[in-house]
């Protein structure tokens, strides 16, 4: 598991001016499924194709197993990727479509072309559409097939090559939600039982955490973040992490000394040490980590703005001072009732501050974040920079 | 009101396809007439097939239309389609504006681009030229061969090759792009991240994803080089000839049934190439809509079986026996024009019995390329463009004074044409050359009137017939400044010649005068057969070979006259000369000595119903005629042939008039039209 496979040595990708990688240091250990999370035009993708080999980044290294591969072209790589939207050969049936990689002849360590007999060919491909649990599929036009079947297709076709990689490029991105929760687990669990390095592109940070051994977190071209889901969600770098991750409430707060932050002139113990004194920053406090207590009992006093529903708990909103919270509560308050609220220390995140700070974390224009946060991500995030200067046949 | 309604656009439906294609079914019927007429039908036959068949040029233009056709589909559709894969992979704006600029080619006349095409060609063989005259005089040998660059190009099948690639690009890259479109870009970095080079997955991916569109822009590619015309006829130089060319001189004077039959058969042909391309869409369509298993048809299953990887080598047999084949065509192509001696001769329409080249060719060995042109003036401006190589034209005499003066003719070799002593005296030294330095006459006729006896209640002898209001509606005025002015003139007393302004515009006001009250049924050069022959115009003038022809085919209740009228006519000879630049001077000479002999000059009068110069020929022809029919031959028809020596005493040919006077007819004829 520890054995490093993959690594990105200062890669910048840049067209002219525009700069979409900036600078990227990353490693990939072997068998791990490691996620690239971000917003459209981040450079997930763009980091993706530089591994397969489909860009060159304009400076830096692409590393495997230790040998430099920056201008090994995709066909001689051993890695192999899910597409967005599948790409499958619509001329090809299912069974056509998962050997097609098995079909081209491969030169081997002496240069002597290798050919698959038609037996291991279908061996293997059966093999692998029982994987992707697609038996009894082989004959039909993959235009025949459910937008899920068609995935599964889009994984078989690049297992069956046994990649020591897979790529995935937003693959349950065109699902439906509850599709997306099977696809999740049904990858989790292919990947396990292939031993292989999955990295996978994804906006979506529920995904993200559910099924990553690692999760990279980009914006702007840059890693904001590298950890396991758990320290992204609760060490959360800067604000645009907190927020990106979850829900988060960022306040500016004020480092009193050694795990005490103030907030509203209020201090707070916390967990966190090491700041400078009244060093200035931003705290993260999650929804659900917020309690509900009398007002007079309350660490902070406010008035509920609005209550939603959400099944298993209320999201409510309530002004502090003018600064919106967004409390995820089993207790409902209504409208306007007069709050107090209790924050452990260790509900308590404080982060230094950056570029980001002041930009999220204030729930005053809730349902319209939240509807930002939830949208649907453009087909291809940096599809327009990609046409303009390496072109590709998209319309 | 709904039903009514659908009954009136389904009649209008009806008339709107009546016509469209009534035209087509009519020219399709007169294609089985057995008589000569497009105007009378004379029974079902299926002869001018069979004649079709037979004719020689006909067969040549039909391979050449073929060869061209598949060649430029082949390589147009190669270039195209990697053409519209370069264009995808470009920005959008770029790849816009280029598809906006493939756009033009098609919208542009066909004039244009074939007389750019025919200008651009004529410049690049000029600077050719200086350069093999430079590269030859280097003397560089490679391997003991010196190498030698050949300093003379010209317009021939390459370079009409070269055009029809050129229109039909764009028609491959036009059906290519909208798939190029609809394929989802990331299946080539799919086919390449499982394995492929680039051009694997060309091969895999893309191809079969746009393949219906190369297929119909082939098609389409195709059926535009079949029946182009315009473009073809700017840029085949003399030498070649496509379908559409021959057809279009063989309609010259009148449209015969072959040309029905091979009219049928190219319309017929572009049919089904149109109708297999959209069952093709069609299907196609229906095959995306269902998108169900089926079973597969039976040709898909032998394609299945053939695309199977076991069966690469039958594939790619299949391949090298086409790229074989495609090598072999060339060769022959090339070398069946290269390795016999050649004459180029370009002439009229329905103008020599084809039998003599045949006979020429045997007895010599030369190849005749024997081409056709639409009219005098047509000739000398293909010739001025430069985009000719003929070796011998046959002008009329008008046209050859202007041709010497101009300097575009270059003097004969009469010691090699010793046939030219059996032409007789009368036909020799005539004003267009007055040294008989250039010439030797091939033809000789008059023009005259033609009138329907039935139609008329007295001998028509004069060209007053044709200004009488008398026959107000059913006048038939030729379509051409200079004879329906001479005739005018002729009538007024004065010479078809003359450069006097007053003369011209006394004779021009003679024709406007009748123009106005309407004397004229219309203007007409070739419609003037179909009118005469079917009683629909009383009067017409035309030459008396063609006068034959229409007697012949003249419908019941018609009775053609011709006539000479006593104030005088025109009369005309077309004789063989050679140009400045000829290629091939020696085997003019031989072509021209064969045709001035007897034995031509009587097939040839026969054939084409014109008098022969030739004094042998002209004694001879009766006798000829009765031995070949079996009957006598009527010596009133005969004297129409070839008139008389009193009768042409009172005929008057034509000289070239002064640019000024040219000037002046062009003016009133204009005025006149309008």
């Amino acid at each position: 598991m520890s054995k490093e496979l993959i690594r990105l040595r200062d890669c910048v990708m840049s067209y002219g001016d525009e700069v979409v990688l900036d600078h990227i240091n990353l490693y990939i250990n072997d068998k791990e499924f490691l996620t690239l999370l971000g917003p459209s035009g981040c450079g997930k993708t763009t980091t993706l194709r530089m591994i397969g080999g489909f860009l060159s980044p304009t400076a830096g290294d692409v590393l495997f197993d230790g040998v430099r591969i920056n201008d090994v072209p995709p066909h001689l790589r051993t890695v192999n990727t899910v597409f967005q939207r599948y790409a499958l050969f619509p001329h090809l049936n299912v069974f056509e479509n998962v050997a097609f990689g098995l079909r081209i002849p491969k030169k081997d360590g002496d240069g002597r072309k290798v050919k698959i007999s038609e037996r291991e060919i279908h061996e293997r491909v059966m093999e692998m559409l029982e994987v992707v649990n697609l038996k009894g599929f082989e004959k039909r036009p993959v235009s025949a097939l459910s937008g899920g079947q068609q995935q599964r297709v889009a994984i078989a076709r690049a297992l069956v090559n046994r990649p020591k990689v897979l790529l995935l490029d937003e693959p349950l991105g065109a699902l439906d939600m509850r599709l997306r929760k099977d696809m999740q687990n049904e990858l989790k669990r292919i990947q396990q039982e292939m031993e292989i390095t999955f990295i996978y592109v994804t906006h979506d940070q529920e995904e993200a955490l559910a099924m990553s051994d690692t999760v990279v977190v980009m914006d702007g071209g840059r890693i904001q973040q590298i950890g396991t889901p758990e320290d992204i969600y609760n060490e959360p770098k800067n604000a645009f992490v907190a927020d990106f991750i979850g829900e988060s409430n960022i306040i500016d707060g004020i480092m009193r000394a050694d795990r005490v932050v103030e907030i509203f002139n209020r201090k707070f113990q916390c967990l966190d040490k090491g700041f400078g004194k009244d060093e200035p920053v931003d705290v993260v406090i999650r929804p659900e980590d917020v309690d509900i207590v009398d007002e007079a009992a309350g660490q902070l006093r406010g008035a509920v703005t609005s209550v939603t529903f959400k099944g298993v708990h209320y999201d409510t909103i309530v002004d502090f001072y003018g600064f919106k919270w967004l409390i995820q509560t089993t207790d409902f308050c209504p409208v306007d009732s007069r709050i107090g609220i209790k924050i452990d220390p260790d509900g308590i995140h404080v982060m230094k501050k950056s570029q980001y700070s002041g930009m999220f974390g204030d729930y005053s224009s809730y349902s319209e974040e939240y509807d930002e946060l939830d949208v649907v991500e453009p087909e291809d995030e940096d599809g327009e920079e990609r046409d303009s200067q390496e072109g590709g046949y998209e319309e | 009101m709904k039903r009514k309604n659908r009954v009136g656009s389904r009649i209008f439906i009806g008339l709107t396809f009546l016509f469209l294609y009534l035209p087509i079914f009519l020219l399709i019927i007169f294609s089985f007439n057995a008589g000569e007429s497009s105007a009378v039908w004379q029974g079902f036959s299926l002869k001018w097939y069979t004649a079709l068949f037979k004719n020689r040029l006909i067969m040549n233009s039909l391979y050449t239309t073929l060869l061209v056709s598949l060649l430029a589909t082949a390589i147009s559709t190669v270039a195209g389609t990697f053409a519209a894969i370069g264009l995808y992979s470009l920005s959008r704006r770029k790849r816009d504006a280029l598809l906006v600029v493939n756009d033009i080619p098609m919208m542009n006349a066909d004039i244009v681009t074939g007389v750019s095409l025919c200008l651009f060609f004529v410049a690049f063989f000029e600077g050719w030229g200086a350069f093999a005259h430079w590269f030859n005089t280097q003397e560089l040998s490679v391997l003991g061969h010196i190498l030698h660059l050949p300093d003379e190009l010209a317009l021939g099948f390459g370079t009409m090759l070269l055009a029809h690639i050129t229109f039909n690009i764009p028609y491959v890259i036009l059906n290519v792009a909208p798939k190029l479109r609809q394929m989802d870009k990331n299946l080539v970095d799919a086919a390449q991240d499982l394995g492929c080079t680039w051009m694997q997955a060309f091969g895999k991916v893309i191809l079969p994803e746009i393949k219906p569109g190369i297929v119909s822009g082939a098609l389409i590619a195709f059926t535009m080089s079949i029946d182009d015309f315009v473009i073809s006829y700017f840029t085949a130089g003399s030498s070649t000839s496509t379908l559409a060319m021959r057809i279009y001189s063989m309609t010259k004077k009148r449209i015969t049934p072959e040309v029905n039959a091979v009219s049928t058969l190219l319309f017929l042909s572009v049919l089904v190439l149109l109708v297999l391309n959209n069952v093709r869409e069609i299907r196609q369509e229906r095959r995306t809509e269902q998108q169900e298993i089926r079973d597969p048809s039976f040709f898909e299953k032998l394609s299945m079986k053939f695309s199977h990887p076991s069966y690469k080598w039958v594939r790619r047999g299949a391949g090298a026996v086409m790229a074989c084949a495609f090598i072999v065509a060339v060769v022959l192509l090339t070398g069946a024009t290269s390795s016999r001696p050649v004459v180029n001769v370009c002439s009229w329409g329905e103008y020599i019995d084809e039998d003599l080249i045949t006979q020429f060719e045997d007895e010599t060995g030369i190849r005749v390329n024997y081409q056709t042109s639409e009219s005098n003036e047509d000739l000398y401006s293909l010739l001025k463009i430069g985009g000719a190589d003929y070796d011998v034209i046959v002008p009329s005499d008008y046209m050859i004074s202007q041709l010497i003066e101009e300097g575009m003719l270059q003097e004969l070799d009469y010691s090699q044409i010793p046939n030219f002593d059996l032409i007789d005296g009368r036909f020799k030294y005539l004003p267009y050359d007055p040294e008989n330095k250039y010439t030797v006459p091939y033809a000789w006729g008059t023009l005259g009137i033609i009138y329907n006896a039935s139609m008329v209640d007295e001998e028509i002898d004069s060209w007053s017939a044709l200004y009488d209001d008398k026959y107000a509606g059913s006048v038939l005025l030729i379509n051409n400044s200079r004879d329906a002015l001479g005739e005018a003139l002729l009538y007024l007393g004065y010479s078809v010649n003359t450069t006097d302004e007053a003369e011209i515009r006394e004779a021009f006001s003679l024709i406007s005068d009748a123009s106005q009250r309407k004397v004229f049924q219309g203007k007409v050069m070739d419609q003037v057969f179909q009118k005469m022959e079917g009683g629909n115009a009383a009067i017409a003038t035309y030459y008396a070979g063609d006068y034959l022809s229409m007697l012949e085919n003249q419908a019941d209740g018609v009775d053609l006259r011709y006539v000479i009228p006593k104030e005088g006519a025109n009369w005309f000879v077309d004789a063989m000369c050679v140009l400045k630049d000829a290629p091939h001077y020696a085997e003019a000479m031989e072509w021209i000595n064969f045709i001035a002999s007897t034995k031509a000059n009587l097939a040839n009068m026969d054939y084409i119903g014109y008098a022969s110069p030739n004094t042998q020929a002209l004694e001879d022809y009766p006798s000829y005629y009765e031995e070949k029919y079996g009957e006598e031959l009527d010596p009133e028809l005969y004297e129409i042939m070839a008139a008389p020596p009193e009768v042409l005493e009172r005929c008057e040919s034509y000289v070239v008039l002064p640019p000024a006077t040219r000037a002046l007819y062009n003016d009133l004829w204009i005025e006149l039209g309008a």
